[in-house]
């Protein structure tokens, strides 16, 4: 399987005047650019700012992306070099991002939220979505729940997890189509029936 | 909900859906608004499970990208062709090559020059060779004169008695019949060395 295939499809057709296409390029890869952006600032606003700015950097500079790397490691770069800019345009110095950090770490989550603009009813979706997610990962059988957490992750892909979980590739593919799909139905209900705010997510 | 649709789908979003598929569920995906939803829930699976911490999961990330970019033009037309563009700039390459290889060429030189100065050029050290400039210099003394000059230094030849004994000694590592044809050979051609010491002394009399 040609690695970034997808992305590529996807970049081709922005190339070629599809706008449609960049929106699932930005809904794939919105919360790792994110993710990226906070090693340099923390306020999770303002990381979106600078991947917002960052995409649509990408965007722009789209006609001359050859493909001679992935999609996500070019975006990953402009990003960075966002994140940079922005940090130094500020009068900032950046925030090293803590490796070592416990993911459990409550306060660091405390301080994160303080600085967040986002209404506390944005907070309670965030954290209905979580816990929703990881409930149903929970409900899982175990296979499906070990192909995804090994896609997910792990990183790993097909032919890796079939080599892992002994098992052709095709059962892999059709285990982590069956995990995403007992999640997305429990997921889609937070959104459509829930707190009603799945229109934010495009 | 087509399950073969959604199963590439998620196919694609793992990257691992065949390139043909990838382009004909690119276009649909790019279309169709509950695909694409769909699509970005995947995503938001992939974040929650990765304990991506303070990174908002409902954040409007994507719609306030896709409002700014609607304001934008389409980037078809916009698009360079590769071939077009590497072909306007590969003209000038085998230039700057050349020129690049010239200028550390004359470099080269100069430094040669400035490391060894007031010394004459290098040519100047060859002194031909001895007999090269000796055999002229005598022709010019004798006046003309038709006969070619005897080298004072014969070939080094090995007599055919040492050779014999070598074999001889040697005699272990030879059968014996090979042994016994080297050495009649030697015997029979050992009047043949020691006459071509005669025809010196036939040119010199003619040259009398």
């Amino acid at each position: 399987m040609s690695a970034d295939a997808s992305d590529l499809s996807l970049v081709r057709r922005v190339q070629r005047g599809d706008k449609g296409a960049f929106d699932a390029l930005v809904l794939k890869y919105q919360h790792k650019l994110v993710k990226l952006v906070m090693r340099y600032v923390r306020n999770p606003a303002e990381a979106e700012d600078i991947a917002q700015e960052a995409f649509i950097k990408a965007y722009r500079a789209l006609p001359q992306f050859r493909g001679d790397s992935a999609f996500y490691t070019w975006l990953y770069r402009i990003a960075i070099n966002t994140a940079k800019n922005a940090v130094v345009s500020r009068d900032r110095s950046p925030v090293e991002y803590d490796l070592d950090r416990n993911n459990n770490d409550e306060s660091y989550d405390m301080q994160g939220r303080m600085k967040d603009s986002e209404t506390p009813e944005g907070l309670v979706l965030t954290d209905e979505i979580r816990s929703t997610v990881n409930a149903a990962i929970d409900a899982l059988p175990e296979d499906l729940r070990t192909a995804i957490v090994l896609r997910e992750l792990e990183g790993l892909s097909y032919e890796e997890i079939a080599a892992a979980m002994e098992c052709p590739v095709g059962t892999v593919r059709s285990r982590i189509f069956r995990a995403r799909e007992a999640i997305d139905r429990r997921l889609r209900e937070v959104f459509e029936g829930g707190l009603g705010r799945a229109e934010e997510l495009g | 909900m087509n399950e073969e649709l959604d199963s590439q789908l998620s196919a694609m979003f793992d990257d691992e859906l065949p390139p043909a598929e990838c382009e004909l569920l690119a276009r649909r995906l790019s279309r169709d608004e509950p695909l694409k939803a769909r699509w970005g829930r995947y995503a938001i699976v992939g974040a929650v499970i990765r304990a991506e911490r303070g990174v908002r999961l409902n954040a409007p990330l994507a719609g306030r990208v896709n409002a700014v970019l609607r304001a934008e033009p389409a980037l078809a037309g916009h698009t360079a062709p590769r071939d077009l563009r590497h072909g306007r700039l590969r003209w000038w390459q085998p230039l700057a090559g050349a020129a690049l290889a010239g200028s550390v060429a004359a470099v080269s030189i100069l430094w040669l020059r400035a490391q060894t100065p007031g010394e004459a050029p290098l040519t100047a050290h060859l002194a031909p060779p001895a007999a090269l400039s000796a055999a002229p210099a005598a022709a010019a003394a004798q006046g003309d004169s038709y006969i070619v000059p005897v080298p004072k230094q014969p070939g080094v030849t090995v007599p055919s008695t040492e050779l014999a004994n070598y074999v001889v000694a040697h005699s272990m590592f030879s059968p014996p019949v090979a042994r016994r044809n080297l050495l009649s050979a030697f015997m029979t051609s050992e009047p043949a060395t020691a006459g071509t010491e005669e025809p010196q002394a036939d040119v010199k009399g003619i040259a009398q």
